[in-house]
């Protein structure tokens, strides 16, 4: 334990050597002098918000102040906080403790509609605007002028929201309905309105994630307008890049706190990298072997023959040219931040998503995947990340997950071989000791914990007979117990011939693999053999943030 | 889940050691004890009720409707909807009709009159799977197409029907049991036996429970989805086989209102809308629940307006009961749900 404690004291030291560079406000203590000597620039202050849901402290005592002209990040990994303090910000949801203060006042929000009274507006992935109704209707929806009677003034709503879109740059016509403008036009709306309801504080979810490159260019832009009018906006973005074009502060969540607020202009992309991902030691036996210098190791280094090989494979936009091979018994990482594409990648190869351009080989023969029927077919068996949505049918039973995949083999003539089928369920439920309820193989699989149900898609897969297993994110939402018996899974199967590929936005759990690829912005970026990872992966965090390659 | 929910289980699992499937099909099976509630209460309602000549009677009356609801069943279990049956089993039965009467032998006939539901079940499929229409829509179009186009073969009003081959075959006697039951019974154990015990069965559970995760284990989705909107064209065109024969004519005029009445069955069987749950056998006790209760109602010499009212009050204590809402799961909880929850979870212990 000593030895963790110390590289956690190392990562620590590294972290303040970062805000020494360009602090706003380090720790709590510098936070309140910060926020004291320029008070009357503070439009936004969050105190000491917590908010937790049944089992995961969301968010633990979290401090933010965005002050007014200023465009402000909020950068975290999945899981980090930043939704909660999201939704916690515009009313959509209630704090446990802490406050919210707006220009110094404390404000209660309790709901989306009080936030908006107050100033603080919202503008979501998923955009709040009817698609059937006309801009103007759109920027004037709560509250159209009026005449004595009841009528609404359209000659006033049209000429306000003609003033509204225009002073964004946009050239819109009002009256057109606003399904037929592209995101970014639809973006700018949004913004009009918040605009015309006397916004104060704009929270931006994402903005650019659904934009084309030249519309987010246009949209930073627009927000730098708004940043010169004196609004205070919080950007909240996986893209690293974006967030040193366009923001002035960045603050970091991990796991629920704040790691720190950094002047973005002073800190360099690897620093904003290190205080998102950190190291979190404690957390299972295999993070105190990194403390003690003793990588831990998933794999054993697999074979010679290659067994997957992936050649030019691009889809288009989030996956680039991307190439590799896999080869027998070796466990493969494909990591990098949230929303560089290894997801995407991920399901290119299974099928799940369409690729445009690339050959996909599995043992030297070329196959045509086009669906996930193909990417079976060959051998190649996938555990997506969202299990729930995709891995399983939760209502049906635990030997119907397990052999749904492999209908073929557990039935004579369509007939299922219902002997055969309880055979291998119970074989299944015990060396993959799935702890299932009452009814055992017959127990529905919604009863079962998030590691007994991921077990259960890893067991559909062996019941297949694949080859080549894909994990994407495999402990995610995984107690610390079962994330340890699903790594020692993982190790069995490579152990017993089979290639592996894991797809993890942990840097942890990409460096216990044989060899790790590295994804920046669609593109492979690194490619590490075991040996040449550090023990705290300060190579994979410098070639997450894109600021370097080392590919071969 | 809660110590309730792990006290039920082994409630059950004790009876499992016991007497297995009595425990599970009989005596935890409410659907079955409803059945017997209303009989019961029919006995009580009129001594004529329990003669076999009234049993006969309600099961040929609801043999149409019971073979449409299995039909339907199949639509429903993958998350779909089908309102064209009512419309296809008369467009079959103006198809057969019209054949007869140009001379046609009755299997001609029966057969043309199969394929044309078949073929208004194929573009159903096509037009939810290849054009992407939402199953609502493409049937409810449907059910347009198939009525008008049964006028237009009809060309006039209805066609008698005189052939006795064909009417001994749909509408005549194996010994004391009338055809129409044979015939239902039989589609009903076939699609027990097809949803329980093949693959083609599993798959519709699946992809009714979870279309995404059924995509991503490489289960044929569209060719299912397209297979059950052909069977729901078949099942259909059966039905109206059926009602041509016991009415002795076609007419596009018949089976008005069917696909509710098939919807109702299933629902109140146990089947959620959403998709993923329930059992033919179940839709067809639905259907004689409905079809018992509106037999009671008669004996009591109820005008058909009222029995419309008590009809749409039993669907709804029905599906609060059995079928949980007819929604899926994944919502708020609603009044109905938290009456069920309070009556001690007797749909859990019954479901498996």
């Amino acid at each position: 334990m000593s030895g963790s404690t110390g590289a956690r004291f190392g990562a620590e030291a590294a972290l303040q050597g970062a805000a020494k560079r360009g602090p706003v406000g380090g720790g709590g203590a510098e936070l309140t002098a910060a926020a004291s000597a320029s008070s009357a620039e503070v439009v936004l202050q969050v105190q000491g918000l917590s908010k937790a849901y049944p089992g995961v402290k969301a968010l633990d005592n979290c401090d933010l102040q965005v002050r007014r002209g200023e465009i402000h990040a909020l950068l975290g990994q999945n899981g980090a906080g930043k939704s909660t303090l999201i939704k916690l910000i515009s009313g959509a949801e209630q704090a446990d403790s802490g406050a919210i203060l707006l220009n110094g006042q404390r404000v209660a929000l309790r709901t989306p509609h009080e936030a908006q009274r107050a100033g603080i507006f919202t503008i979501f992935q998923e955009l709040s605007l009817v698609p059937g109704l006309s801009v103007a209707e759109n920027i004037f929806i709560s509250d159209m002028p009026t005449n004595r009677f009841g009528k609404v003034c359209w000659r006033r709503v049209r000429d306000e929201a003609a003033q509204a879109v225009e002073w964004l740059g946009h050239l819109v016509d009002v009256d057109s309905p606003v399904h037929t403008l592209s995101v970014a036009q639809k973006q700018g709306v949004e913004l009009a309105k918040a605009l015309r309801r006397n916004a104060k504080v704009v929270l931006l979810d994402e903005p650019s994630a659904t934009l084309p490159q030249p519309d987010v260019e246009r949209l930073f832009e627009v927000l730098r307008v708004l940043r010169s009018r004196g609004l205070a906006l919080i950007y909240i973005s996986h893209r690293l890049e974006e967030v040193q074009q366009l923001c002035d502060t960045a603050t970091v969540l991990r796991n629920g706190e704040r790691i720190g607020t950094y002047r973005v202009a002073g800190t360099s992309a690897t620093d904003l990298v290190r205080a998102m991902i950190g190291r979190d030691l404690k957390s299972t036996r295999v993070g105190e072997t990194i403390g003690s210098q003793r990588k831990p190791r998933l794999g054993s280094g697999g074979g010679d023959a290659v067994v997957l090989s992936v050649r030019g494979l691009d889809d288009g936009s989030a996956v680039r040219d991307v190439s590799f091979d896999l080869r027998k018994g070796q466990i493969l990482g494909i990591t990098g931040l949230v929303g560089n594409g290894q997801s995407e990648l991920a399901a290119c190869i299974f099928g799940a998503r369409e690729r445009v351009k690339g050959t996909i080989a599995v043992e030297g023969r070329q196959v045509d995947i086009r669906s996930p029927a193909d990417a079976i077919r060959a051998g190649i068996g996938f555990l997506p990340d969202e299990r729930k949505t995709q891995g399983l049918v939760l209502p049906m039973s635990v030997v119907s997950n397990i052999t749904m995949a492999s209908h073929r083999a557990f039935s004579r003539l369509s007939v299922i071989d219902r002997k055969l089928e309880g055979r291998v369920t119970r074989g299944m439920i015990d060396a993959l000791s799935i702890k299932v309820g009452g009814a055992g193989p017959e127990q529905p699989v919604e009863t079962l914990s998030g590691g007994n149900q991921q077990k259960v898609v890893l067991a559909k897969w062996l019941a297949s007979k694949c080859k080549i297993l894909i994990f994407s994110e495999p402990t995610r939402g995984v107690d610390i117990g079962a994330k340890e018996e699903i790594y020692d899974l993982i190790k069995v199967f490579a152990a017993n011939g089979g290639s592996v590929v894991i797809v993890s936005s942990e840097l942890q759990e990409a460096q216990m693999c044989d060899r790790v690829l590295v994804m920046s912005r669609a593109r492979l970026v690194g490619d590490l053999d075991y040996a040449e990872i550090d023990p705290h992966g300060e190579e994979i965090l410098k070639l997450y943030a894109g600021e370097h390659e080392r590919t071969r | 889940m809660s110590s309730h929910e792990i006290k039920l289980q082994g409630a059950s699992n004790a009876g499992a050691r016991l007497w297995p499937g009595f425990r599970k099909y009989v005596l935890y099976n409410y659907l079955l004890w409803v059945l017997v509630g209303t009989i019961v209460l029919g006995t009580m309602a009129s001594p004529y009720f329990l003669t076999t000549r009234n049993i006969w009677n309600v099961l040929t009356f609801a043999a149409v409707v019971s073979v449409i609801a299995v039909g339907q069943f199949f639509v429903v279990v993958t998350g779909g909807i089908d309102l064209s049956v009512g419309s296809i089993a008369a467009l079959t039965t103006v198809v057969a009709a019209v054949l007869m009467k140009a001379g046609y032998p009755a299997p001609v006939a029966a057969i043309a009159g199969l394929v044309a539901g078949g073929a208004c079940g194929a573009i159903n499929g096509a037009l939810v799977v290849k054009a992407n229409i939402t199953p609502f829509v493409a049937t409810l179009a449907m059910m347009s197409i198939a009525r008008g186009t049964s006028y237009m073969v009809q060309e006039g009003s209805l066609i008698s029907i005189t052939d006795d081959n064909f009417i001994g075959w749909f509408a005549g006697k194996i010994g004391p049991v009338p055809t129409p039951v044979v015939i239902f019974l039989v589609v009903m154990l076939i699609a027990a036996y097809v949803m329980r015990e093949t693959t083609f069965g599993r798959r519709l559970y699946a992809i009714g429970g979870n279309r995404e995760a059924s995509r991503l284990s490489g289960l044929p989705v569209g060719q299912c989805i397209f297979s059950v909107y052909l069977i729901g064209g078949l099942a259909s065109a059966l039905a109206g086989l059926i009602l041509a024969a016991q009415l002795n004519q076609g007419s596009s005029l018949l089976a008005q209102g069917y696909e509710l009445d098939s919807i109702a069955a299933v629902v109140v069987g146990g089947a959620s809308l959403a998709g993923g749950s329930g059992a033919p056998i179940g839709a067809v006790a639905g259907g004689l629940i409905i079809a018992v209760l509106g037999n009671i109602m008669n004996l009591y010499q109820l005008s058909s307006e009222p029995q419309m009212v008590v009809k749409g009050i039993l669907i709804i204590i029905a599906v609060m009961f059995i079928s949980g809402s007819g929604q899926g799961s994944g919502r708020k909880s609603g009044w109905a749900d938290n009456l069920k929850n309070a009556l001690g979870g007797l749909r859990k212990r019954g479901a498996d």
